[in-house]
This record gives C-alpha cells, structure tokens and sequence, in this order.
C-alpha cells in the first residue's frame, strides 16, 4: 500500500497532488494520468479548502490496484461533507445563466468509472476508481 | 505556465504556454484579467501548448466568455489539444465557447 499522511494540510495541495502521481500504482499512459490528475486535483483542493478551518488537519492518502483497478482512497477528520449529494451542473445553460465554479466534483465523476464517499468514525473517506487497461 | 498576449488594434492574440493546475491557476487568472475589459475585442487564443487545465483554469475561461459577451466582443479559443477538449466537451463549455 502507498500511502502518507500530511498535517497540517494549508498549502499543501502540490506537495499532495505530487505525492499522489508518483505513485507506481498509477499508469504510465499519458491519457490516463491526464485524468486521473484532474480527479486528484479536484478532490485535494476541496479538502485542503474546506474540510478544516485554515487547514489545521490532517489528510490520509493512499493508491492500491485491485485487480484491474486502480483505487485512490483521501480520509480526512474534517467537516463531514459528501461532494456526491450535490447535483450535477447543468451543462446544457446558455453562458449568462451558466454559473462560475462547481465543477470539481463532476468532473471527477466524468473521468473515474467509480466515486464513493462514507462518513466512518469521525472521518469523510473519499474513494475514486479507475479501470486500467494496458496498451 | 506562460500567458503571451500580443495587440493590433481590436485584435488580441494570445498563446498560452504549459498547465492551467492548482499551482499556476491564480497565476492565469491575473494574467487574463487585462482581456476582461476590453470593448468589442475579437481575442483569439492559441491553446496548442497548452498541456492541461483544472476546474479552476475553466472558471477563467468562462469568466472570460461572459465579460467578452458583455462588451460585445468575440471570442475563440484555437489548436486545442484533445484531452484538453474533452474537459471542455464534458462540462459542457464547448456549447458555450467558440473552438475551432
């Protein structure tokens, strides 16, 4: 298991997106990694913004491969917050109606086969899967 | 992450340079900001070299898209790579940007 705890977590979102990507669980297929990036990304930048006033906790990440699958699992003790019970934007607004912001989470769900979120023990475990298929 | 901006008259030519992420993305905001403004301004920018954009990169571009329509100006966005469009395509944004 690859995994690594930071805390406190204010800043930190390059230091965790980096740790995250040189993971040897994650491909090395440049489409692929391009997507699962997004993902990370989006995912990081929540927690580190919102799940603790200033910062002041702690993340837990880890990669494993089931099987074909790769598994990216982010367990903080923060604010309990469910990104998947927010509704999907709708993208079909003309550009005045369309809001600013709120796609992060969507767009995670467009590029992972898999999105899964449990609130357990005192802590928000956020799970993202993905199928890897070798060239 | 570079922002080139180049003028000739209403014309802005802009080449952008790298990855929009969680690193450069206030960056590219702030370097955006002096198209924001601009009365009937036809911009155009090359999006060959760039690499990757997070949500974040995404806001300024429909930030943009808005102000332009407000000040009744034009906007297109060129050469985009194709992972690059496919973030555009699944949140819809390639309805609501013009790219060629």
């Amino acid at each position: 298991m690859y995994a690594k705890k930071f805390e406190p977590i204010a800043g930190k979102c390059p230091e965790i997106i980096e740790y995250l990507m040189a993971s040897p669980d994650i491909p090395e297929q440049e489409n692929l990694r391009f997507k699962i990036q997004l993902s990370i990304e989006e995912i990081v930048e929540n927690i580190v913004q919102y799940a603790y006033e200033n910062g002041a906790g702690h993340v837990e990440v880890s990669t494993h491969r089931e099987k074909d699958d790769l598994v990216i699992r982010f367990k903080d003790a923060g604010i309990p917050f469910n990104p998947l019970e927010k509704p999907d934007p709708d993208i079909s607004l003309s550009v005045i109606d369309r809001p600013v912001g709120g796609l992060g989470i969507f767009i995670c769900k467009q590029m992972m086969d898999e999105v899964c979120y449990e609130y357990k023990d005192g802590c928000n475990i956020l799970s993202i899967r993905k199928k890897i298929v070798s060239e | 992450m570079k922002t080139t901006i180049s003028q000739n008259g209403k014309k802005y030519n802009v080449v952008l340079t790298g990855r929009i992420d969680t690193t450069t993305a206030a960056q590219f905001e702030q370097d955006m900001k002096p198209l924001m403004d601009i009365e009937n301004g036809d911009i155009t920018i090359d999006c060959a070299d760039l690499e990757y954009t997070s949500s974040q990169g995404l806001r300024t571009f429909l930030t943009l898209q808005k102000k332009v329509m407000t000040h009744n100006g034009q906007l297109v966005l060129t050469n985009m790579q194709a992972q690059v469009k496919e973030v555009f395509d699944i949140t819809g944004f390639s309805n609501i940007i013009k790219i060629v």
